[in-house]
């Protein structure tokens, strides 16, 4: 039984330890405790996506998980995705593509998009738009996105050469 | 829309857990998948005192062939049996129902157990699951008990499941040689749940149909079979006419519910349209 | 410019000489080009600076209670449970509220007051009955469950044909009349009754627009701040009004003007629901000033659906087009019956707004509508991506189609028969508006290309014979943009008009620092539009230099100027505007300066990748940075006189470049909203009968936007735009039953479109007719495609379905509906 919990977890590659509430949602964990602010916030239902996160390698909608269920997992989010400053080639694909107008769902669009290239590196047209079809966007369209997806693609097998 | 507060246990074992749950009663909820639990509890429709986290419990995420049946563990996650090559092949109609089921990041963490103890009207897998005639084991701290789909799923968002009881197992008799399958959905968005869906199987033999199952849900009730349609069918050859009359019977046997997005009439006109469809699509799959 | 002006309004000096300064050409360096977004890599990293991410020390924290029944006096509110909640800090009813904070700022005249939190009585469900401040979100919410409230229910009014004839407890507002009505004027523009008699054909329909709402991803909030010592409010808030009317929130505080400073931040998309967020911007003030600490509100989903203030039209119609026989149009009279929801805070500005483009692209010479507005137990209107605009540009593209229909005539030949002629502009409609260039022809060829007609044909006559329920669907649709303060209050009751404010400016202040970078500030915050990029490229354009070398910076109304801000698709044209007058003084200085460092007249010089030289000279140049550090440090190296004073720095207020008064009688409404974009759309559909299901094939958009600053970032505004007008037509409803309870109010229930829903492709296009009016030409596009993709879809739709004889004249086009406009059909 308790009415606050330990948490341990390691986000973006840091260990964090926090005593929370059990009822703080992991969205609010990162916002507040780890002062990680590029997860938003849109729904608290778990329908727009635009808090997806990535647990222990896999999407997940963080307004419906509770911090103190993932003690000991290994949290991404969109701030763990530059290294040592440089966008990654899917934020540079992003930006080259227009994929993105007022930003609020793009960290949840990045990281369901960082999921899919992750299991594989060469998704078919119909994959990309299965993966981008999760979350909504109210300013693209969508267009934009899945030609940006498909430039990182592009972009990344470049930078394996 | 933050939840109300609660007092949370994670339960390392699975008697630990049903423990837990027999002590507090209707006043502890299960924490699977979460999926469709916190959004009700962010909206405080529901209000757990006690929320038991069975996400560590061992030996609950499996799905394997076991006898003749597929056994899937009640904590399987939905992207692991939709990516299943066991399940392609020994219920390719839950593989074929998956295609509908919400998106990735969801089903990377809702359960199968979880889904069908929710019990949802609009849910996809407890139509799976009457079609195919599965079993759902069920245990408490006292006893296991192993219900019948077609009386698992009582109502809207109501099982057998007695207060302390958890389902841990779903046995699904292997999908026999030769057998087709289908499964047809209308939703508002593709993902969202069935306005109307219709999971279908059917085995021909000697040029008639010896086997058919329908089962319908989104009709704001239990998943359930469509027994009239399924017997207008038996013993006859399986072709668009016989079709037109199991759809025409599902139309009538029905009794749909109401929202903003679909009334009873356009529901009725969903269940005939997708049965044809369901049908159709389990005949040509047929070998 | 050989200027169109119909017969009843006076032509002589009607349309004012053009203050272009910067004329359209073809060979800019900057402005045209896909440069990438300057506002991205701070979104793209997570570090956007949205409202949420504001975090004030000591900051607690607001949730609001809210009714949960449509129309109920408020007999009794027991806060005291709530408030000994541990961690509560404070609970506020309408009555504490109105104590100390006046009613919220409203444009209608006469007024309809509202409250942030509600007096005496709740008018929908939704609407805040107390608020309470706690040490967090999860707190607050708790102590809001723990309020009591009383309410005795009045009668519901859901229906807006009833709520003409409300009577007694069902009148929302009794002190502004006995009814629910709000108001009922006819307007007549030209000779109706001439034009309805010599008719060969008059169709009528009967058309009902129904609900939706802008719902950007991130709610409406705002962290406010309130010195007790100074009695200053500092509240950041993602509002887009912020150095135009924000002032007025400090009048509702009791507050003059300097101690409301208002700051803004990064916002995650408007669509018109944060013009001007009057209710969380008071609320949270006044939590903050009672409570002593800093006060953060964000809305979450619900309260945003339920009570954001910013529903869309609401509107049902009754059309008479009058044709001739050959498919001339002569005449349109309308009945529009808006359901406004329970206040009125815009007045009727969106039906002042559609009057400006009220004839379509078409030679219609006369125009009547008897507005009728309406108030129920709703959420209140507010804007939502078009204003008004996008409804009667579906109103029309169905009566064109209907007296198409009528006269056998094929869709795309009766527009094209009707459409105004790229000789004729300007070009001034009976309402007054100006048209200020377009070439309407010219943009429909380029569609009927780009979709390859003959080809959706072959597809459509394909499937026709093979079953299949195929449709084309042509939307030739105005894009007005630039909006004039005048189209708020035109239509108010001559005999009661209000405040009738004229100026819509926006302004700038560049400062070109000792290095030479040009800092541009601007008074009007980001939403997801691209101010940045927009000023970034017209600077670069302006200082021939590169973009790496500007930096834009945001005013709060501590240090802004006059800005209205982004809405009406009038930013880029505005900013433009302001750029050009600032950086002109501001080039005119540098010139004079290096013509002393080069010694040579400054007629002579001219700007050239990042210098000022001397033309036909190369290499007798200085750098900008070299201009710069001379005249920030060097004065006594320069003449005496102001002109040579230390420093780079000009501001500039640039006012709307064409705007004229409405008649006293209001025969016309004068020029409001000229800078005139186009749009064909056209939609290749399929439907299912069998379940109503419409799956788009094939989809092209063709834009005309005048000069285009970056055609990749208005194609995301045409894309952008045409998904909100596919969720319009398609999925989109606020519904209310009887009760007044709004049945899609989750994201669940109220159908945002996915990937899904659109079509694979939306084929985009541009021509550019430039405008006479702005600089370089520049006309707003951001309103895109949500202004023609209802009546595209609708047509396709229909002609999909024409087999059946289906007629479309209700939306959204849901499966449901249209399966039930084939079962009637069937039977």
């Amino acid at each position: 039984m308790s009415k606050s919990v330990t948490v341990n977890v390691r986000v973006n590659g840091k260990a964090y330890t926090r005593t929370v509430e059990p009822r703080m949602l992991l969205s609010d964990f990162l916002r507040e405790e780890l002062e990680l602010k590029g997860t938003h916030v849109g729904c608290e239902h778990g329908v727009c996506g635009t808090c997806t996160v990535l647990l222990d390698g896999q999407s997940a909608r963080s307004c419906l998980l509770f911090a103190a269920q993932i003690d000991g997992a290994e949290v991404r989010t969109v701030e763990g995705l530059a290294q040592n400053g440089a966008m990654s080639p899917l934020q540079q694909a992003f930006w080259e593509k227009h994929g993105l107008q007022c930003g609020f769902c793009t960290p949840g669009m990045l990281m369901v998009a960082t999921e899919l290239l992750e299991r594989n590196p060469n998704p078919s047209l119909e994959e990309i738009r299965e993966a981008v079809s999760s979350n909504l966007c109210r300013c693209t369209g969508y267009y934009n996105i899945v030609e940006a997806v498909q430039a990182a693609v592009a972009l990344s097998k470049e930078a394996r050469k | 829309m933050k939840p109300p507060a609660f007092e949370y246990v994670r339960a390392t074992s699975l008697a630990d857990a049903l423990q837990v749950l027999g002590r507090h009663g209707g006043d502890a909820k299960v924490l699977a998948g979460g999926q469709s639990l916190v959004p009700m509890m962010n909206l405080r429709v529901v209000r757990p005192a006690v929320l038991v986290d069975i996400n560590r419990v061992p030996d609950l995420d499996y799905v394997r062939v076991d006898g003749k049946e597929l056994a899937i563990g009640a904590l399987a996650r939905h992207s692991a049996l939709h990516d299943s090559e066991v399940v392609a092949r020994c219920c390719p109609l839950m593989s074929e129902a998956y295609r509908h089921v919400a998106h990735k990041p969801i089903r990377n963490r809702g359960t199968i157990g979880g889904n069908i103890s929710h019990a949802d009207p609009a849910s996809e897998m407890p139509a799976v699951l009457a079609a195919t005639g599965a079993t759902i084991v069920a245990k408490s701290a006292k006893e296991e008990r192993r219900i019948a789909a077609k009386d698992f799923f009582v109502g809207p968002m109501q099982t057998a499941l007695r207060t302390g009881e958890l389902v841990t197992e779903i046995r699904i008799p292997l999908a026999p040689a030769g057998q087709g399958w289908g499964f047809e959905e209308e939703a508002n968005r593709k993902g969202d749940f069935a306005m109307a869906a219709i999971a279908a199987t059917v085995t021909l033999a000697g040029g008639v149909c010896s086997q058919a199952a329908l089962a319908v849900a989104g009709m704001g009730d239990r998943a359930s079979r469509l027994a009239d349609a399924e017997g207008v069918l038996a013993g006859k050859p399986l072709d668009d006419a016989q079709i037109a009359k199991a759809a025409a019977l599902a139309r009538s046997s029905v009794k749909p519910d109401a929202s903003y997005h679909a009334d009873a009439e356009f529901k009725r006109d969903l269940v005939a349209t997708l049965v044809e469809r369901a049908l159709k699509a389990a005949r040509s799959r047929c070998k | 410019m050989t200027a169109y002006i119909p017969k009843h309004i006076p032509a002589e000096g009607y349309i004012p000489p053009s203050r272009q300064r910067e004329k359209p050409k073809s060979d800019y360096k900057w402005i045209g080009k896909n440069m990438k977004r300057v506002e991205d890599p701070r979104l793209l990293t997570g570090q956007g600076g949205y409202i949420d991410d504001v975090k004030l020390p000591n900051m607690a924290h607001a949730a609001v209670l809210r009714s949960d029944r449509a129309h109920a006096r408020i007999k009794r509110i027991d806060v005291s449970k709530a408030a000994a909640l541990p961690g509560v800090l404070l609970v506020m009813t309408g009555e504490d509220a109105k104590k100390v904070t006046g009613p919220t700022a409203q444009f209608a005249s006469p007024p309809v007051v509202q409250y942030c939190i509600a007096v005496d009585r709740v008018r929908h469900v939704g609407e805040a009955v107390a608020a309470v401040v706690a040490e967090t979100r999860y707190i607050a919410e708790d102590a809001c469950e723990l309020i009591a409230v009383e309410y005795e229910d009045l009668p519901v009014v859901i229906d807006p044909e009833a709520a003409i004839n409300s009577t007694g407890d069902a009148v929302l507002h009794p002190e502004r009349g006995p009814t629910n009505l709000a108001y009922r004027k006819t307007f007549s523009f030209g000779p109706v009754a001439d034009d309805f008699a010599k008719a060969d054909l008059v169709v009528e329909r009967k058309l009902r627009w129904p609900r939706s709402g802008g719902q950007p991803l991130e709610t409406v909030g705002a962290v406010a701040d309130y010195q007790s010592g100074t009695g200053k409010f500092n509240v950041y808030a993602n509002s887009s009004f912020v150095n135009y009317v924000g002032w007025l929130v400090g009048a509702s505080l009791g507050v003059p003007a300097h101690k409301f400073n208002l700051i803004p931040v990064t916002t995650g998309g408007s669509f018109g629901s944060k013009l001007f967020p009057h209710k969380v911007l008071t609320l949270t003030a006044t939590l903050a000033r009672a409570c002593g600490r800093p006060v953060k509100y964000l809305e979450d989903r619900i309260d945003s659906t339920t009570s954001c203030d910013n529903h869309g039209s609401d509107r049902l119609y009754r059309c008479k087009l009058a044709l001739k026989k050959d498919g001339t149009i002569l005449g349109l009279k309308f009945q529009v019956i808006d359901d406004y929801g329970a206040y009125l805070q815009f007045g009727y500005g969106t039906h002042g707004n559609s009057l400006c483009q009220i004839v379509g692209p078409y030679r219609i010479n006369s125009v009547e509508m008897e507005l009728v507005a309406v108030m129920t137990n709703k959420c209140q209107q507010g804007a939502y991506r078009g204003f008004g605009s996008e409804v009667t540009n579906w109103m029309i593209e169905r009566m064109v189609d209907a007296g198409a229909d009528a006269l056998k005539m094929d869709p795309f030949e009766i527009r094209r028969k009707n459409l105004i002629q790229p000789d004729q502009f300007p070009y001034v409609i009976p309402s007054g508006n100006v048209y200020d260039s377009g070439n309407y022809p010219a943009v429909m060829d380029e569609a009927v290309k780009i979709a390859n007609l003959e080809k959706w044909k072959g597809i459509q006559a394909k499937g026709r014979a093979a079953g299949r329920c195929i449709g084309i669907g042509v939307a030739s649709c105005q894009e007005r943009s630039v909006f004039s303060a005048t189209e708020f209050w035109s239509l108010n009751p001559t005999d009661n008009p209000g405040f009738q404010l004229t100026s819509s400016p926006e302004s700038t202040q560049i400062r070109i620092d000792p290095t030479g970078c040009i800092q541009v500030t601007l008074g009007s915050p980001f939403w997801g539009n691209s101010p940045e990029t927009m000023a970034t490229q017209i600077v670069a354009e302006q200082f021939q230099t590169d973009p790496a070398n500007v930096n834009i910076v945001y005013a709060d109304t501590n240090s802004g100027f006059n800005s209205t801000g982004p809405g009406g698709s009038r930013f880029t044209v505005m900013i433009a505007g302001a750029i050009v007058g600032a950086s002109m003084k501001l080039k005119e200085k540098m010139l004079r300066i290096a013509g002393k460092m080069l010694e040579a007249k400054p007629t002579d010089l001219e700007f050239r990748e990042g210098k000022i030289g001397v033309k036909g000279v190369p290499g007798m140049e200085k750098t900008i940075g070299e201009v710069a550090i001379f005249a920030h440090y060097f004065r006594l190296s320069l003449p005496d006189g102001d002109e040579y004073s230390s420093g780079l720095e000009a501001s500039y207020v640039y006012d709307h470049p064409l705007t004229t008064m409405p008649a006293n009688d209001r025969s016309h409404l004068g020029i409001f909203y000229p800078i005139m974009g186009h749009m064909c759309h056209l939609a290749l559909v399929e439907v299912e009968p069998k379940t109503g299901k419409i799956k788009i094939l094939d989809y092209v958009a063709v834009h005309d936007a005048g000069t285009v600053v970056n055609p990749m970032t208005l194609a995301g505004h045409i894309r952008g735009g045409t998904a909100q007008g596919i969720g319009s037509a398609l999925y989109e409803h606020f519904y209310y039953d009887e009760a007044g309870q709004l049945l899609t109010a989750t994201l669940v229930d109220y159908l945002i479109p996915t990937l899904r829903e659109m079509p694979e492709q939306i084929r985009v296009g541009h021509v550019e007719t430039p405008s006479p009016f702005t600089e370089y030409g520049i006309k707003g596009g951001g309103e895109g495609g949500r202004m023609g993709a209802p009546g595209a879809l609708s047509r396709a739709v229909e002609d999909a379905l024409s087999p059946y004889g289906v007629k479309i004249d209700e939306l959204p086009l849901t499966p449901r509906r249209v399966r039930a406009l084939v079962r009637a059909k069937e039977r």
